[in-house]
């Protein structure tokens, strides 16, 4: 495979400048912190990062399937800096460039304390996501991802809203701790089997794909880096961390980044399925069988849960065992919907969290038997809750739906409609308690005790975050072909790694 | 055909009303670009009908572009003889519920037009979508609006309940219509011999004449079967109604007593897609059907809420629809879409006229009310006149319908037919028997005996409806000339 160099294709180091400029905002933006205008300095930096990414999708070339703008060199010994993009890396990276530029609108909202130290720690945290996401060599992922959850650690704990902060970071830590542990583990597997066969050490995936992994070796690596990357998905039943830090850290900011860029089922499509293609056909269906029941599982917990966000954590568990059963569905089809699907899920999960943040703003609960009324009060917020909500389920004209509808149909075929109907009735239990969620919070009568004229108007921040929240979510939900375009190619070449136990020849 | 994308025309007016609505200052303005909006798609509609070529049975004014080319789902519209006249009638039934609802809407009024407009827009997508995937989009996205029209302006305490409920019951049974379509594209690609996704196919008229292997036939049946049924309602999926009726703003239940959409699904799609399985299954179809004329109408003999009784009647009627289209013959579907496009007008306008009477007297309770023809004769003699035409009287738009579909029935099974005729009789019964407590007598209410008969506005809604009424009663044959052509293309694939 002949590497396509930066320079090749672009004036600059596109990829460089997407983990640098918002490190360097976040260093402009911590040492003028104090500073009231600093926040605005933040915001200009994400937005320019935005405009960054943008110009990264056009310049492009989505015909490739191969990994482009090409960025190489060595470090320490096998360590080394190789960056480079494909589409679905573009398609995450202007996710995380979207989605930090609203966080920081969303920040300037909900008028949270020490704003320019904020907005610095998130865009730390985006120059360290767009590494994990542009990165090509595993070492250097699993380094970045232990930077990038301790990052997130201290951000849900340093604003949270609730006294058990510190439990909620203990069990983060634990959780994600062992995760990286299992990670790392099965990194440096792959890397002495490389250097066993090669002579030398590299964790490159250009280098870890040429190998072929068999029999206990590849089972054992593969299941180390599943079900490291699970627990970060999180995958039932490796979540228990996500209702803690859901409920008892802070409302939207580290979720934002913990739920809306699905950095778990980006590295299982990144490093996971190109470098163990046999294992992963091997136990396909096992990986099948814990998404499957992780959808009823946290449908059903999310029925009994009686506050806003704690449901919204086991709303997040049910809808990515959707996206797991697309991957592994192992089809191309099903692999592109399941990233278009995971993309979609970030967007409206990350959307519903600010609602339930400008809601705690005004209400400071998110308790469903504290709410009520809130939509004569606020309705546009509520209207970008529920669009949200809609496009969690998929309903047609969200982006939810192109992509489900595309998993849904290799589900079909490769497990046959039984288990593929169980899933999308799982998808309708989920409507129902987000519809039950929406009555409850924003239309039933306000509970005994509850002005509702104490209740503020929706601010213009607000306003501007739920316009521009609902503007993407139905722009791209009934004009999705860009996105599909973007990954088509990628996902063909995956596709082919699996194509003699498909049903599809090409 | 037209250069102008009318079609896409019909169904981006109300949106545009829509957001219009967010501009707009004052309640009356909402109100009266509301009903200009809708009245600017009755226009528009009647034109279509104007230019639809009468000789013709196949899809005309057809537009197709691509929209989601990946996965070869086009946005494709078109509008035969069996769709067409649904598209005025649906208009004229919005306009009707604006006019109905004048002054009732106290809260939120520019969100309640911006809905109302929304839901416009997506039902008149239902009709002219010949695109799978495109009829679902619009399929689900008409219950986002009414969703919040039922929570929010819904007049009984359990509305939120209601709108619940309803959500639930009709996205469960778009799970069965969506895998249904999804193994229609399936078995085009297999067909065809191509790969997935290259070999999908959503559109209707290339899924017709896609040939379907017998057990995927049935398959596709039972699904999209069961999708519609719910919606229908068939019994024994119709729990929703009853409580919708009670529950939801009565204005905006017309839309769901009067616009027949699980039906319109059966005609349109189910059975031509799954012609042998139809027919295979038609002792299932006849069963239901039979259940729920029976069903239907002995549980609006024991209703004393107006209401309530037309939910159970109207779910009495469809079930004749659906017997017709069992017969499979071209007298039974051409009643099928006669009666369909009867209640738009009979099924809608009762209702219409219940929310003008409880706007008044703040009941449709037989116990609150009596002696309504003394103070509001013109009204009481319009609810008479549509109940009679519900029943099939002569003379009125029930006639030729009820008629065409009990030949036809008697023709193919006599004994279903029998069962009919005797729903029927209990039809009457109910009908004039609650109409006597509710409308005759003496007067004991307050709010009856003061309320104020139907106003201008009202009255010229009204007179419209009963003209319609009156004229497909006496000459019937316009509109079935028109059905005509595409009923005979219906039944010659059943044939």
């Amino acid at each position: 495979m002949n590497t396509i160099y930066w320079f090749q294709q672009t004036a600059y180091p596109v990829l460089a400048v997407l983990q640098l400029l918002p490190l360097a905002g976040a260093l402009l933006t911590g040492y003028l912190r104090t500073r009231p205008f600093a926040p605005m300095i933040g915001r200009a930096v994400a937005l320019l990062v935005l405009l960054v990414a943008i110009d990264l999708y056009r310049m492009l070339d989505k015909t490739h399937a191969a990994l482009q703008m090409t960025e190489y060199q060595p470090l320490i010994g096998p360590f080394v800096y190789h960056a480079a993009a494909d589409g679905v890396t573009v398609l995450f990276v202007l996710l995380a460039a979207l989605l930090t530029f609203l966080l920081t609108l969303y920040t300037a909202a909900r008028r949270l304390d020490a704003p320019g130290q904020l907005v610095a720690v998130i865009l730390l945290l985006e120059a360290v996501l767009m590494s994990l996401l542009v990165t090509a060599d595993l070492l250097w992922f699993v380094i970045v991802s232990a930077l990038e959850l301790g990052l997130a650690g201290y951000l849900s704990w340093r604003w949270a809203t609730t006294p058990e902060r510190g439990l909620a970071l203990l069990r983060f830590y634990q959780f994600q701790g062992t995760g990286l542990l299992l990670l790392f583990a099965g990194t440096l597997m792959l890397g002495w089997h490389f250097a066993d066969s090669a002579g030398y050490w590299s964790f490159d995936l250009a280098d870890l794909t040429k190998v072929s992994y068999q029999g206990p070796l590849a089972t054992v690596i593969f299941y180390l880096l599943f079900y490291g990357l699970a627990v970060r998905t999180p995958l039932f039943p490796f979540h228990g961390w996500l209702p803690l830090v859901a409920h008892r850290g802070n409302v939207a900011i580290a979720p934002a980044f913990l739920l809306g860029v699905k950095v778990g089922l980006y590295g299982l499509v990144r490093f996971v399925f190109p470098i163990l293609p046999q294992a992963v056909e091997k136990w396909h269906a096992y990986a099948v069988a814990f998404a499957v029941a992780g959808v009823f599982y946290a449908a059903f917990l999310a029925f009994q849960q009686q506050n806003l966000r704690r449901l919204m954590a086991f709303a997040v568990v049910s809808h990515t065992s959707l996206v797991v059963i697309g991957l592994f569905s192992l089809e191309r089809t099903a692999l592109q919907g399941a990233l278009l699907l995971a993309v979609n899920f970030g967007l409206a999960a990350t959307a519903m969290l600010f609602m339930i943040g400008f809601v705690y703003n005004r209400t400071n609960t998110t308790e469903l038997s504290r709410l009520g009324g809130l939509f004569d009060r606020i309705p546009y917020i509520s209207i970008a809750f529920l669009a949200s909500g809609l496009a969690i389920i998929g309903m047609p004209g969200t982006p939810g739906f192109d992509a489900a509808h595309m998993v849904l149909e290799a589900s079909i075929e490769r497990f046959g409609a039984l288990l593929t109907v169980a899933a999308a009735v799982g998808n309708v239990a989920a409507a129902g308690f987000l519809l039950y969620a929406f009555q409850r919070a924003f239309l039933s009568p306000a509970p005994a005790g509850v002005d509702l004229d104490t209740i503020d108007r929706s601010k213009p921040m607000e306003l501007l975050v739920a316009v521009l929240v609902l503007a993407v979510l139905l722009g791209t939900g009934f004009y999705s072909e860009p996105w599909m375009v973007l990954t088509d190619a990628p996902m063909q070449a995956l596709g082919t790694h699996f194509e003699h136990t498909g049903i599809v020849s090409h | 055909m037209d250069a102008l994308p009318l079609l896409t025309l019909l169904i981006l007016i109300p949106p545009l009303g829509a957001a219009l609505m967010a501009l707009l200052a004052r309640h009356e303005t909402a109100r009266l670009v509301a009903l200009l909006t809708v009245a600017a798609d009755l226009v528009l509609s009647l034109w279509l009908v104007a230019g639809f070529d009468p000789a013709s049975g196949r899809f005309q004014w057809v537009e197709q572009r691509p929209w989601i080319p990946t996965l070869h789902i086009t946005y494709m519209v078109g509008v035969d003889g069996i769709s067409l006249l649904f598209l005025p009638l649906t208009a004229l039934l919005f306009a009707g519920i604006i006019i109905a609802s004048w002054n009732s809407v106290r809260v939120m009024p520019r969100l309640y037009y911006a809905l109302l407009l929304l839901q416009l827009a997506a039902t008149l997508g239902i009709f002219i979508a010949i695109d799978t995937i495109l009829f679902f989009l619009f399929w689900e996205v008409s219950l986002i609006p009414l969703f919040f029209l039922v929570s929010l302006w819904g007049v009984g305490p359990e509305r939120r309940h209601a709108a619940n409920k309803y959500t639930l019951i009709m996205l469960s049974g778009g799970v069965p219509l969506l895998f249904g379509f999804l193994l229609l594209a399936f078995n085009h690609a297999s067909g065809a011999s191509l790969a997935i996704p290259q070999g999908l196919s959503f559109d209707l008229p290339t899924l017709l004449a896609t040939p379907l292997a017998p057990e995927l036939e049935l398959a596709v049946f039972a699904l999209l079967f069961l999708g519609f049924a719910v919606k229908t309602p068939l019994f024994p999926l119709h729990s929703w109604l009853p409580v919708m009726a009670m529950e939801g703003p009565v204005a905006i239940v017309a839309t769901l007593t009067g616009l027949k959409l699980g039906a319109y699904g059966l005609l349109r799609f189910a059975i031509p897609l799954a012609p042998h399985a139809a027919h295979d299954l038609r002792w299932l179809l006849i069963g239901l059907a039979v259940i729920g004329i029976l069903y239907g109408a002995v549980a609006a003999l024991a209703q004393t809420n107006l209401r309530r009784m037309l939910a159970y009647s109207s779910m009495s009627h469809v079930g004749l629809v659906v017997l017709g289209l069992a017969s499979f013959s071209l007298q039974g579907v051409q009643g099928a879409v006669l009666q369909l496009l009867n209640f738009t007008i009979v099924a809608g306008g009762s209702f219409l006229l219940l929310a003008m009477l409880r706007h008044r007297t703040g009941s449709t309770d037989t116990a609150d009310l009596g002696g309504v023809v003394h103070s509001m004769p013109l009204l009481a003699m319009l609810f008479l006149l549509l109940g009679l035409a519900g029943m099939g009287v002569p003379g009125t738009s029930g006639f030729p319908a009820e008629l065409l579909l009990l030949l036809s029935i008697l023709k193919t099974h006599t004994g279903a037919g029998m069962a009919a005729l005797f729903g029927m009789v209990i039809g009457a019964g109910y009908f004039l028997s609650l109409y006597r407590r509710a409308f005759l007598g003496p007067a004991h209410n307050p709010a009856v005996i003061h309320g104020a008969d139907l106003l201008p506005r009202e009255r010229w809604l009204m007179a419209l409806v009963a003209v319609l009424v009156l004229l497909a009663g006496f000459a019937p044959s316009w509109v079935i000339d028109l059905i005509a052509p595409a009923a005979q293309g219906w039944a010659a694939r059943l044939g």
